[in-house]
């Protein structure tokens, strides 16, 4: 069982993505490993201004504040760098390390959005690997775990 | 200066923490009645199930030892679990020929009001409030917990005002100064287990390490030695050149603890540079040159991870 | 096998949660929890890390939601205060009682006499961390402190804990679930020994700031201030970097030398200590998400009012297993101490 696609690295997607995405998984990779890397961290910077820094912790944003975070999505190819300023989320220099690299399949960062899996159990099973900073990588999930579901919620929070 | 030096520092045998056949033992105490040392600590502090010496023998032997001038504490076992552990503790708190060092709670109850005490490095004290409390039950002397910089040693227990004992005396301050430290315990035996023994059937297999079994990095890096139940540094810790810190801190014992290769020229050392003026460079080449694997290690004494070395 | 008491009577013990936030918390109550455990964002518990924990007013709010729902809030003071300023620990003891906390999970006999002459009423549960194997350890921190429970550290037997209930006279909390300490807690100066911090003295253990994963062609290394404590081929399942639970050489063998990283798992002994009078199950975790936590807690919640039903035939259910396997360190998971051939 050699799988073409696995010699790229997605060799370890865990099982969770709908079939419908995993179908054109491929194809979504193909279009967007041409990108460049600006595009999806520019829409994300301004989601995570709407949605992340009004809710973000004093000392969060200052853990955050001026340091290189890198996301790739593993299953789809795309990479995202982002950089906390003083107004807001922004797309980061292409240039140098990252303070801290997250990847994972998108059905990871999914489910953790969601607030239904525990960022540690994917470590432990490799759906989630972090590079760098481990402890900027602490903060940031303590304090995405604290702050709950950033969409999708299943509302356990208005009990 | 030098030369008008009293005896600065106290020296303390520490008990042996590893598991040494019974003449090794009786040869090794003979060696140190010989030494400069001022205090021998004996007893069984890591395992239940080691008893090349039985409890009748160390008593006998600290009567022996203390007929030649030294005085002689004995120690409680860190892990109590058993009521045989118990039974030995409240045999100690019977007698009254000597101090009895306190490894745990367990004993602290069953010494408290009984004997004076001294409070052995892995009881939790940190500060001198936890300090206080204990020395008002009867502790007279504490050993410090080996991760404790020296610096907040002056803190839990300053020269200048000292904690005081129920009858008024101050209470002294033993750092531990040489070896390899005692940095965890478990109820697991690492050495049966990298035998692949259970615990109960060990077979005594520590026996075949004299200074505990050698854990390395996977890049050959010497970092821990696994002593049956207790797990210690690879590095020897070595605060030889920290006298004027120590005085500061208030420390008036060192403890020095038992290696199986030349220790009684560590003795000598620590007696020769801490309390006659000897400098501490003529020590330090003598002291490396006979450490074992792992080298000397004193990052604990100055705030640092307790692997590292420093001269400064 | 359900577990009765001399008089027919079931004694249900407390299931106690952790919650590293406000949210946890929430989950942790809404899941079931009898009790929760929670600490404060500073160095005087033992799961001080960056993001996680509680300050002043999420506490308030933590116990007020708490309390609605007939919940407790346990606060871990649990450090040993620092030499150079106890006033923080002080402060802590008087924030907990401010805020309404039920009791104190406390560990060092400073915190201790504090609470004794400053708050006599409050309610001390003794720490893991004060390391109290024995009932007379136990006794000692009653007779002098007044503690109302103990909790026992990760390396007593399931005969060992049951002597301990006998003849104590306080309430005993065992450790039912979670990440596995195989040292005795508060006797461990191995992480300080690596990187100058400690469960004791900064309620931490292998520092994140310590650890750096380095990817290189033999595999993705773990080191800790520098000592490499793992290194993991690319499919191989990761645990966390705590150096107990790397792999070593010893005597020209690589292994696990000191522990496998597995989590404790008692659900298979449960009516045992439910008979046998331990008071409360504490799961570990306050490091964990509150996805963790509400589904952790689910499964205690079901079988220990399954264990302590009068109904019988308590078993442990594949899907609870099923549901802790998913969550657990290294996807493995032992009785611990309490079974003898572990030692």
């Amino acid at each position: 069982m050699n799988a073409p696609w696995k010699r790229d690295g997605s060799a370890n997607v865990p099982a969770g993505l709908p079939p419908p995405l995993e179908a054109i998984r491929d194809i979504v990779r193909r279009v967007v490993e041409h990108l460049p890397v600006q595009p999806p961290s520019f829409v994300l910077a301004r989601v995570l201004d709407q949605m992340l820094l009004p809710r973000l912790p004093a000392d969060a944003r200052e853990a955050l504040s001026r340091r290189i975070v890198e996301l790739q999505i593993t299953d789809l190819g795309i990479r995202v760098r982002l950089q906390l300023e003083a107004r807001g989320f922004c797309v980061a220099s292409v240039q140098g390390e990252p303070a801290l690299r997250i990847l994972a399949p998108a059905a990871s960062y999914l489910r953790l959005l969601r607030g239904e899996d525990d960022a540690d159990r994917l470590f432990f099973e490799r759906a989630l690997i972090m590079e760098g900073d481990t402890e900027l990588g602490l903060v940031l999930k303590n304090t995405l775990d604290a702050l709950g579901p950033l969409f999708g919620t299943r509302n356990t929070q208005s009990m | 200066m030098n030369s008008a030096a009293a005896r600065s520092f106290a020296l303390t045998i520490g008990p042996v923490q590893y598991h040494w056949p019974r003449q090794v033992m009786l040869d090794f105490y003979a060696e140190m009645a010989a030494s400069p040392a001022d205090t021998i600590v004996l007893g069984e502090t890591v395992c239940s199930r080691r008893r090349e010496l039985k409890p009748a023998d160390w008593l006998d032997l600290a009567r022996d030892l203390a007929s030649t001038g030294k005085e002689i504490v004995l120690a409680t076992r860190t892990l109590v679990e058993s009521e045989a552990d118990l039974r030995f503790l409240r045999r100690l708190a019977e007698q009254h020929d000597f101090l009895v060092e306190a490894g745990d709670a367990s004993a602290l109850q069953v010494l408290a009001g009984t004997v004076p005490f001294v409070l052995g490095p892995h009881i939790n004290v940190y500060n001198r409030a936890a300090l206080a409390e204990h020395a008002a039950l009867g502790a007279r002397r504490w050993v410090a917990p080996v991760e404790l910089a020296l610096d907040m040693l002056g803190l839990v227990n300053p020269p200048g005002d000292p904690v005081k004992t129920d009858s008024g005396a101050a209470v002294a301050t033993e750092a531990f100064a040489f070896g390899r430290l005692p940095l965890a315990f478990s109820a697991r035996c690492f050495t049966a287990r990298h035998h692949r023994l259970n615990k109960d059937e060990c077979e005594f297999r520590c026996l075949e390490y004299p200074d505990g079994l050698m854990l390395s990095s996977n890049e050959g890096q010497p970092f821990l030695v696994l002593n049956g139940t207790q797990t210690q540094s690879a590095a020897q810790h070595c605060l030889i050149g920290d006298a004027a810190a120590l005085r500061a801190a208030g420390v008036s014992r060192l403890r020095l603890s038992p290696g199986s290769k030349n220790f009684a020229q560590v003795v000598q050392w620590f007696d020769r540079v801490m309390n006659q003026g000897v400098p501490v460079e003529d020590a330090l080449p003598a002291l490396q040159a006979m450490s074992l694997q792992g080298g000397l290690s004193n990052g604990f004494a100055r705030h640092r991870a307790g692997m590292e070395w420093s001269t400064a | 096998m359900s577990a009765v008491v001399e008089g027919g009577s079931v004694v249900k013990p407390e299931l106690v949660c952790p919650a590293g936030s406000l949210r946890a918390l929430q989950m942790a109550v809404g899941a079931g929890a009898d009790a929760v455990y929670v600490g404060l964002k500073d160095a005087t518990n033992a799961r001080n890390f960056a993001g996680l924990n509680f300050d002043d007013a999420q506490l308030r709010e933590g116990v007020a939601f708490a309390h609605a729902r007939g919940a407790r809030v346990l606060m871990a003071l649990n450090t040993f205060a620092d030499a150079r300023g106890v006033d923080p620990w002080y402060r802590a003891v008087d924030t907990a009682v401010a805020m309404g906390a039920d009791a104190l999970i406390v560990a060092d006999t400073a915190v201790m006499a504090y609470c004794r002459s400053h708050h006599p009423q409050l309610r001390l549960h003794l720490s893991v961390q004060a390391s109290a194997t024995s009932y007379e350890a136990i006794e000692f921190y009653r007779r002098h402190y007044g503690i109302q429970r103990a909790v026992l550290p990760r390396v007593l037997t399931l005969s060992q804990v049951a002597h301990v209930v006998r003849l104590s006279m306080v309430d005993i909390e065992v450790f039912g679930f979670g990440s596995l300490c195989v040292m005795v807690e508060g006797r461990c100066a191995l992480s300080s020994y690596v990187t100058g911090q400690s469960p004791n003295t900064a309620g931490v253990c292998s520092p994140p700031s310590a650890v750096r994963w380095q990817d290189t062609r033999a595999g993705v290394e773990a080191r800790l201030n520098g000592v490499l404590i793992d290194c993991y081929a690319p499919d191989e399942p990761r645990g966390y970097p705590t150096l107990c639970k790397g792999r070593f050489d010893v005597e020209g063998r690589r292994g696990y030398a000191i522990e496998e990283p597995t989590s404790l798992n008692t659900l298979a002994i449960l009516p045992e200590l439910i008979a046998l009078g331990v008071k409360a199950i504490k799961i570990e975790g306050r490091q964990r998400s509150p996805a963790y936590v509400e589904q952790v807690t689910r499964v205690w919640r079901a079988a220990i009012d399954e264990a302590a039903g009068s109904a019988g035939g308590y078993s442990v259910r594949p899907e609870w297993n099923a549901t802790l396997m998913r969550f657990a360190e290294g996807q493995h998971h032992t009785l611990g101490a309490y079974d003898r051939p572990w030692r």
